[in-house]
């Protein structure tokens, strides 16, 4: 706890404040909202920037800044179950056909090759295509387009690690498999994943909003930015804050979130989960698994 | 390599910016052009052919009998016809003296070619004279004679329409009967035809009333904002119309308060409606339901807000503007107070704002597809709200055109739009197509249908012309009201806009039709 204490005057705020801001904005968001962002009001449709209405209002009414700030916390929620969900599944195949081999082995990787081999967005749109649209298919959609990155790194994470002679002294002191996967191998696999999964979190938040913009994702009356920016269309011409602050929004994040997984990269914040208590030479090892693991994972 | 001197430069540089000047500076002298933005190219026009859009049709060929302003039947390629009384038979008199484009003379033996090119066929039996076809034969030059297997209600209507009914040189076609040319009897002859632009000249051998100007060219502009800066700059003369180039609400309110292009807008043809779900099981087979759904939406808000006041809050199935529309019915104010009460005499139960009947909650799927629909999204959002005051939950489900057109005939959804037909397929199209049971309406789904209501509208649709249809057809319209079978929203208004050019613009009796007839441009 200490070494978290010390280490915080050493972080990048420049870098983790948007972040922490835009997951503070979205927890908050039903207390920070001056409207609902659905409340309809027929008698101050389009208008700009006053007291009353910070970012002026929509073609029905409805307050921009209450639905910029409600579509943050759509954005966050809908990208944080996609990341973890796939995060799990991504890890769990990854692990266990590194850790299994054989056949096993083969049959994933060619599993995840196929995933890999095809733009995540295509498979999204494929699988919403069978499912149906709405909220939860595009979860799940979502969750099996991104799973195989995670999949692909933690396989080779397993592979590198069972090599080293401590999985081995382990085994001859009659450590049973859970116990060396989840003491000595986990760690090591979450400390890479986690870190990729920061910089996609923006990615993320992307194509949720791409899917929505395309009518697939989020349904109304829940503000989406990118079914905002869509809705905002026709309104280019005379009222472009309508597309303009979702656009803004929207960017902002996504570049955040990127900035911060390349800090998370280079080591400049402490990595999240175990990496934290790793020792300074394993912490090394680590970051040069890290990143064999992500030229290997790059497509 | 050889050498320019500035002076050859210059001279060469002016020679050719007066030579690119030529072309214009001739046509500005007594070469009149009327150019009108279309959405998408022209394409083949071939009468056979679901290829190309309706409008430049028209322009080219015309029918036996033109469908003029408020359904009135006027003498096209027809002088004159008639139906005998049990509308078995059809008696044209042909128009003398008429001669395609090409110089074929139009008479009744290429009448007969062209109507035996699609009646009778299966592609075409969504026409009810080309489904009832038994013969066509002619008598004289000028006489033609079509007989029916059975009677056929609109019939006159259906020759009208434009696709596949108006009539092609016979010298037009390959070996194969393919059109191979675009040759038409109308006032515009297609001279050149490309995926950017489309131009005519005036055809001088037209047997009716020559437009005032030599040219027309239809220019390909896909995108509303750079339809409207054409006109602004000049480039363009006219733009609008549901099927030229759509011009939206918004865009007309901005062009109009400018003040350099003027805006015609006048009462549509087509009524956009909220569809109740004809299935058995679904929740506003209630009918407490569907009156409480009527009572909760604000016409007018909708026709202020969305529409920009470009659309008349209508009650009925069609607007005035169609012929058998029925009596006007008063349009209802919102009356969330009434939509209740008409919940809580059903058996609906409130609690905490919203509803409950022996345990299930009041919640409609709301069907959208903004593809199918452009503009429909933001409508739904809105009447969502309105449903949301009364407490009825509706949860909007956005689908894509495929999805829309496998839902809707299958009956999956509580609430869905729908558009009537327009004119000049109104009210016989909509009433045919999407109100009987027992009719496959294909992908368009059905508006409403119940055994109870079929013989009402079979009635209707076999009615005698005259006071007894007009009778029958209120039968219809009446039956809808007392059932609150539909919930009519509003009937979105014609929008045109026109340009400096353009001194006096007429809007043409239907959208399918180009404008051009009537209308004069500034010399």
């Amino acid at each position: 706890m200490t070494e978290l204490l010390k280490s915080l005057r050493t972080w990048p705020w420049h870098i983790v404040a948007p972040v922490l801001l835009f997951v503070a904005v979205a927890v908050l968001a039903p207390w920070l909202t001056p409207y609902d962002p659905a409340a309809q009001d027929y008698m101050s449709i389009l208008q700009g920037p006053s007291w009353a209405h910070w970012l002026g209002t929509d073609y029905l009414g409805r307050d921009l800044l209450s639905r910029i700030i409600g579509g943050a916390r759509v954005s966050l929620t809908a990208m944080s179950i996609v990341l973890l969900a796939a995060l799990i599944l991504g890890v769990v195949v990854g692990s266990l056909a590194g850790y299994i081999g054989g056949r096993f082995e083969v049959v994933m990787i060619s599993a995840i090759d196929i995933f890999l081999a095809l733009p995540s967005l295509v498979i999204a749109l494929a699988l919403i295509g069978i499912m149906g649209p709405g909220y939860w298919s595009m979860i799940v959609a979502l969750t099996l387009a991104w799973w195989a990155n995670y999949a692909r790194m933690s396989r080779a994470v397993v592979v590198a690690e069972l090599r080293q002679p401590y999985i081995e002294a382990a085994r001859i002191m009659g450590a049973n498999h859970l116990h060396i996967f989840s003491r000595h191998i986990l760690p090591s696999v979450l400390a890479l994943v986690v870190v990729y999964a920061s910089a996609d979190a923006g990615a993320l938040v992307l194509a949720i909003a791409t899917l929505s913009f395309l009518g697939l994702g989020v349904e109304p009356p829940t503000p989406e930015w990118g079914q905002m920016l869509v809705d905002g269309m026709g309104y280019l011409e005379d009222n472009p804050a309508l597309v303009i602050l979702p656009g803004l929004a929207l960017t902002l994040v996504v570049v955040s979130f990127n900035l911060l997984g390349e800090a998370f990269a280079l080591s400049k914040v402490p990595r999240p989960a175990r990496g934290l208590t790793l020792s300074r030479r394993r912490r090394d090892r680590a970051k040069e698994e890290a990143a064999r693991a992500q030229v290997e994972a790059r497509p | 390599m050889t050498e320019f001197s500035r002076r050859s430069f210059m001279l060469a540089t002016a020679s050719a910016l007066a030579a690119a000047g030529i072309p214009f500076q001739v046509l500005g002298a007594g070469h009149l052009t009327l150019k009108i933005a279309i959405l998408v190219e022209a394409g083949n026009i071939d009468l056979l052919q679901n290829i190309s859009g309706l409008n430049t049709y028209t322009l080219v060929f015309d029918p036996l009998i033109r469908y003029g302003a408020g359904g009135k039947l006027e003498p096209a390629l027809a002088e004159s016809w008639n139906v005998s009384d049990d509308g078995l038979t059809l008696r044209f008199k042909l128009r003398e003296g008429v001669t395609f484009s090409d110089g074929t003379p139009f008479n009744a033996e290429a009448a007969k070619w062209n109507l035996e090119r699609w009646m009778g066929k299966s592609d075409f039996s969504w026409i009810g004279v080309s489904d009832a076809m038994e013969s066509i034969s002619t008598d004289g030059a000028t006489g033609l004679t079509i007989k029916l297997k059975q009677a056929v209600p609109a019939a006159l209507l259906e020759f009208t329409i434009v696709r596949p009914v108006r009539f092609l040189s016979p010298k037009a076609v390959d070996a194969d009967g393919n059109q191979s040319a675009p040759v038409g009897t109308g006032p515009w002859v297609i001279t050149e035809n490309d995926n950017s632009h489309t131009v005519l000249v005036r055809n001088d051998a037209y047997w009716g009333a020559k437009p005032p100007f030599e040219r027309i060219e239809l220019l390909v502009v896909p995108d509303e904002l750079a339809r409207a800066n054409g006109l602004r700059a000049g480039d363009l003369d006219i733009i609008g119309g549901d099927w030229v180039s759509p011009l939206s609400p918004r865009r007309a309110r901005a062009l109009e308060s400018e003040g350099g292009a003027k805006i015609f807008a006048d009462t549509g043809t087509t009524t956009m409606l909220l569809g109740f779900s004809p299935r058995a099981d679904a929740v506003v087979a209630d009918k407490a339901v569907r009156e409480a759904v009527y009572a909760s939406i604000d016409r007018a808000a909708m026709a202020k807000v969305l529409f920009e006041g470009f659309a008349d809050p209508i009650a009925n199935l069609f607007p005035p503007t169609i012929p058998l529309s029925g009596k006007p019915l008063p349009v209802p104010t919102r009356d969330v107070a009434a939509a209740k009460a008409a919940l809580t005499a059903g058996g609906w139960e409130e609690a905490g704002g919203s509803w409950t009947k022996n345990g299930a909650p009041l919640t409609l799927s709301f069907l959208v597809s903004e593809e199918s629909l452009p503009g429909s999204r933001r409508i739904a959002e809105m009447i969502q709200a309105m449903l949301a005051e009364t407490g009825i939950k509706a949860e909007i489900s956005s689908v894509d055109n495929a999805t829309m057109h496998e839902r809707r005939p299958a009956f999956d959804y509580d609430l869905t739009f729908f558009t009537t037909y327009g004119a000049p397929y109104d009210p016989h199209g909509t009433l045919g197509n999407m109100f009987l049971s027992n009719v496959d309406s294909g992908p368009d789904g059905k508006i409403y249908a119940s055994p109870e209501l079929d013989p009402i509208v079979m009635a209707a649709l076999a009615a005698p012309d005259g006071p007894e249809r007009e009778a029958a057809m209120q039968a219809i319209f009446d039956w809808l009201d007392a059932n609150r079978a539909l919930c009519p929203l509003v009937a979105a208004q014609r929008l045109w806009a026109y340009g400096s050019n353009v001194k006096t613009f007429v809007l043409p009796p239907t959208d399918y039709d180009m404008p051009f007839e009537g209308i004069e441009l500034n010399g």
